[in-house]
């Protein structure tokens, strides 16, 4: 399932090419005029999106954890960076008040208690990772304790994502309700609707999207890694050896959860717009099929799937509004039954199926099974 | 005032059907020796002073009939005109037959019924803008009003009778009390009775005397009447001001007694209610349970296949009707329809057992095309399911159109059920009856059938069944087409309770979901346990908390903590096997 030591030095340069290419060259161009501003903030949001999938396949592709909840962790990554950006508004809004314009809308004339330390830039970003850290460690350690897992974790932690969407499209929770926030002003002072500011947090994604990816790379390269791949494989075996998989579930749990808000709270400032429907079971759905079509077990492959579907997405439902979600559903259909393994594994599928073809060729006798069937563990 | 109910009704068609109704009418009066009450009516009319009109429509009091209170009805609107000949003899007629080309319109004589003819042999025609219709004052109202209240306490009609009965008590006047205390004595109806006991009691909370009040204190509190609440409480307040211990202390007792009962009505609404969203809930679930909790595929597209079954009522209902349009990819299809006459109500019928075979298909085309090569990888099956739902939703667009369509409830679904003041709709007992019907369906497929004898073993052993010579490919397919089908019927079943549009199933794919995860997978049983349990807790917070959202997300969480308790839910299916 994951990448040999040989492919993976054929792969080595490519990714460090790829990793130049999106950190400097994208944005050298974007400076230079010859891409401009609108691809360019595309693209920093198709990053946040590889981040989100990188995340999903720590936990999926690696440890076999398929988890429904990461939007969530991903959009309250972004609320608690929209709280601040909400607050920089300052008087700018359209009632002229300190307060967000929401608040000033239900009536509300001072600012809650638990908004107060979003002031501070620094509060915010500790609790971009903070918040959704805590809810995975919680959930986690009450899942992965009463060992659920399979099918019952996708299941609960699909109830969980839905449970807490429904509670952010509520407006007595005082995060914006079914609009959510929007109409972002300033970060750190700089004004973000400026293509410089853009830029600099295109770069910011970019670099974190390398960040992320060397960083799960060298984890899952080290012993850690090579457990946390046997819990996969077959948990009981790795318990009867002795090893608390709970443990190491729990710590996947919660690094990939911070990982997605990491992404969540880079993504709200260059789309400028924070709601509840970013938090949907469906939202986490699709970032899976990212994964499953970029290569799930890879490092590469989710980010190939994140930007690969999402570019053909803002194609798509420009150019063929109504069959968007026919193709997306139905490529989804043929991935899973087709393309185990995605982009990523295609070359060697097909180069797979040539030698199975020869070998027939040179048996002469008519073997029966097909080609599909193959790909089938 | 509820008399005039009826009438309203009638009217559009009472001068069609006059010269039939009449004829009956007289018949009967020509043996009796009373005055015909339209004669009175007539009379009345006719009188040259107020006085003597008041009078003689209070003399029908006597004989207090709907009849009396409908002609009655006819003067007050103004649709009786009086008719004048050249000798000055004054006629009161009512309008019949078409309208001619100067609007005027034939007439007939109130007294009788008989058409109107004048000296000359031809029938008077009479112009309504230039004739006068019969007046009114005041007082002559006040006694037709009179009138009308004793025909509704006389009406033969139980419901209408209680109800005028409870309507008597509103504004606990006194001079009212005299016509309920004769009606007493006379009433059979145990309702009616205790309708008259609770409004004598009501109306002699006002009474002088204050152990008079006690006591229709103590009347009302043993009825648990909630019509009196609010006027008990009054009593209260003005009783304590007024010093009047004796009263005071009654009304206290009483609204204890009313209180209490509140309380058990409540309860018993929240379970009835939660027994039905429990039932909801089970029919939705009881397919995922075959296909997810006996295969392990997780059907992602469930939602959709409800969705199926929905729409499909929806064709039934529109070709049992005139047909439909639609339009699917630019096509303009139009397919005619049936027009039965009483397609409403009887197009359901049909819709059942269409909606269960559609599924059924699109089911079995699913597991032939994609399922099957999944069997032994559930997290794709998920992934590839959920592709196949996001597909199926944009065709019910592009189909149907993204707007929810309508589907009408047959008639004898509105209305409801009234027990010790337990409200009971009918679209809620069918929901139960409707669920415990699937329910056993399902059981006796599974276990007294040869095709659930097959289910089981497959389902229980793969492998083994497979080495016994059952045809393993065949059973799946079937199972999971019968699963689909009840996803389906539970389409057909929603489309009566709720709106019909494209993203139907996903509003109940995660409550799907938790039922059969919470019930124990593979067991339908616990599906059922589970079902029933979600449907009370939401119910009962909802009615403690006043909030639907936090009620479900509390429903969530605990579910989630449940599962800490007893991880493979409530029945577990115990095997030897790891993993």
């Amino acid at each position: 399932m994951s990448s040999s030591p040989v492919t993976s030095r054929i792969h080595g340069p490519l990714l460090i090419a790829a990793a130049v290419f999106l950190v400097v060259v994208m944005p050298a161009m974007n400076a230079l005029g010859w891409v401009d501003h609108f691809t360019l903030n595309l693209w920093g949001k198709y990053l946040c999106y590889g981040i989100m999938a990188v995340a999903i396949d720590l936990l999926w592709g690696y440890t076999g954890l398929l988890c429904l909840g990461q939007a969530l962790f991903f959009s309250l990554g972004g609320y608690m960076m929209g709280m601040h950006l909400m607050l920089m508004i300052g008087k700018l809004g359209a009632y002229k008040s300190d307060l967000p314009d929401f608040m000033v809308f239900l009536g509300h004339t001072s600012l809650p208690a638990f908004w107060k330390p979003f002031y501070s830039f620094p509060f915010a970003l500790a609790m971009v990772f903070i918040v959704p850290g805590l809810l995975a460690l919680v959930f986690g350690y009450l899942a992965f304790r009463s060992r659920i897992k399979g099918v019952y974790f996708s299941i609960l932690t699909q109830a969980l994502t839905y449970g807490a969407a429904l509670l952010f499209f509520r407006n007595d929770l005082l995060m914006g309700g079914n609009n959510g926030f929007t109409d972002f002003r300033t970060m750190l002072g700089a004004n973000l609707r400026d293509p410089n500011t853009q830029r600099i947090l295109y770069i910011c994604t970019a670099l974190l999207l390398v960040g992320t990816v060397a960083g799960c790379r060298w984890l899952t390269r080290s012993r850690f890694g090579l457990i946390q791949r046997a819990i996969r494989d077959s948990e009981n075996r790795v318990l009867f050896s002795g090893y608390a998989t709970a443990n190491f579930k729990l710590f996947i749990f919660v690094i990939s959860a911070m990982i997605a808000a990491a992404a969540g709270a880079l993504y709200v400032p260059q789309v400028g717009i924070i709601n509840p429907s970013e938090m949907t079971p469906d939202k986490s759905l699709e970032a899976v099929v990212w994964v499953a079509l970029g290569g799930r077990g890879t490092l590469a492959g989710p980010v190939i799937g994140a930007i690969s579907i999402n570019a053909l997405k803002s194609w798509a439902t420009r150019a063929y509004p109504d069959l968007w979600l026919i193709i997306l559903g139905g490529s989804f259909v043929l991935v899973v039954m087709f393309m185990p393994k995605g982009i990523i594994g295609l070359p060697a599928q097909i180069s797979g199926i040539i030698t199975r073809l020869r070998r027939r060729r040179q048996a002469t006798s008519p073997e029966t099974t097909p080609p599909a069937a193959s790909t089938e563990p | 005032m509820c008399s005039i109910h009826p009438i309203r009704i009638l009217r559009p068609l009472f001068l069609g059907l006059l010269l039939c109704f009449q004829s009956g009418i007289a018949a009967d009066e020509n043996q009796s020796s009373v005055e015909p009450v339209r004669q009175v009516v007539a009379r009345a009319i006719a009188a040259s002073s107020s006085s003597e009109q008041r009078a003689i429509v209070l003399s029908l009091k006597s004989n207090p009939t709907p009849e009396a209170v409908l002609w009655l009805n006819k003067w007050k609107e103004g649709a009786v005109f009086l008719h004048e000949d050249e000798q000055g003899t004054v006629t009161p007629v009512l309008l019949t037959g078409e309208a001619g080309s100067d609007d005027s319109q034939e007439v007939v004589k109130l007294a009788d019924g008989t058409p109107f003819v004048g000296a000359d042999g031809k029938p008077v025609r009479i112009n309504p803008k230039e004739v006068e219709a019969a007046e009114t004052d005041s007082g002559l109202r006040k006694a037709m009003k009179e009138v009308s209240d004793i025909a509704a306490l006389a009406n033969p009609d139980k419901a209408k009778r209680v109800r005028a009965i409870q309507d008597y008590a509103i504004g606990q006047n006194v001079e009212k009390l005299p016509a309920l205390l004769t009606l007493k004595q006379t009433e059979k109806d145990p309702d009616a009775l205790r309708a008259l006991e609770e409004s004598i009691a009501i109306i002699r909370l006002k009474s002088a005397t204050p152990a008079e009040r006690a006591a229709a204190c103590k009347t009302l509190g043993s009825l648990h009447s909630l019509a009196a609440k609010d006027m008990i409480r009054s009593l209260l307040t003005d009783s304590e001001k007024a010093g009047d211990a004796v009263t005071a202390s009654a009304a206290r007792q009483a609204l204890k007694s009313i209180e209490a009962h509140i309380s058990t009505i409540n309860a018993f609404g929240t379970a009835f209610r939660g027994l039905s969203l429990g039932s909801v809930l089970l029919v939705v679930a009881i397919g995922l349970a075959i296909t997810f909790g006996l295969m392990g595929i997780i059907n992602m597209a469930h939602g959709e296949f409800i969705a199926v079954g929905a729409y499909t009522a929806y064709l039934t209902q529109n070709l049992f009707a005139s047909g439909i349009n639609l339009s699917p990819f630019g096509v303009s299809i139009s397919i005619p329809g049936f027009n039965f006459a009483s397609g409403g109500d009887l197009y359901f019928a049909f819709a059942l057992p269409l909606s269960f075979l559609t599924a059924a298909l699109v089911g079995l085309v699913l597991e032939r095309s994609v399922i099957r090569f999944l069997y032994r990888r559930p997290l794709e099956s998920l992934l590839a399911t959920w592709g196949i739902s996001l597909v199926m939703q944009q065709l019910f667009r592009l189909i149907f159109g993204p707007n929810n369509v309508q589907v009408s409830s047959p008639s004898w679904l509105s209305g409801n059920w009234t027990v010790n003041d337990i409200v009971f709709g009918w679209n809620r007992v069918f929901v139960i009856g409707f669920a415990v019907l699937i329910i056993v369906a399902t059981w006796l497929v599974l276990n007294r059938t040869p095709l659930g004898l097959l289910i089981r073993s497959v389902m229980q052993n793969r492998n083994m069944a497979a080495c016994m010579g059952i045809r393993t490919e065949r059973v799946n397919m079937l199972t999971f087409a019968f699963g689909c089908g009840l996803a389906g019927l539970a389409g057909a079943f929603l489309s009566q309770i709720g709106n019909v549009g494209p993203a139907l199933g996903q509003n109940y794919i995660v409550d799907s979901f938790m039922t059969v995860v919470v019930g124990g997978v593979g067991n339908i049983l616990g599906t059922v346990i589970s079902a029933l349990g979600i449907g009370l807790a939401d119910q009962t917070l909802q009615q403690y908390l006043g909030n639907p959202v936090i009620g479900k997300i509390l429903v969530l969480g605990a579910i989630i903590l449940f599962l800490q308790w007893r991880p493979a839910g409530l029945f577990v299916t115990r095997s030897r096997s790891l993993d």
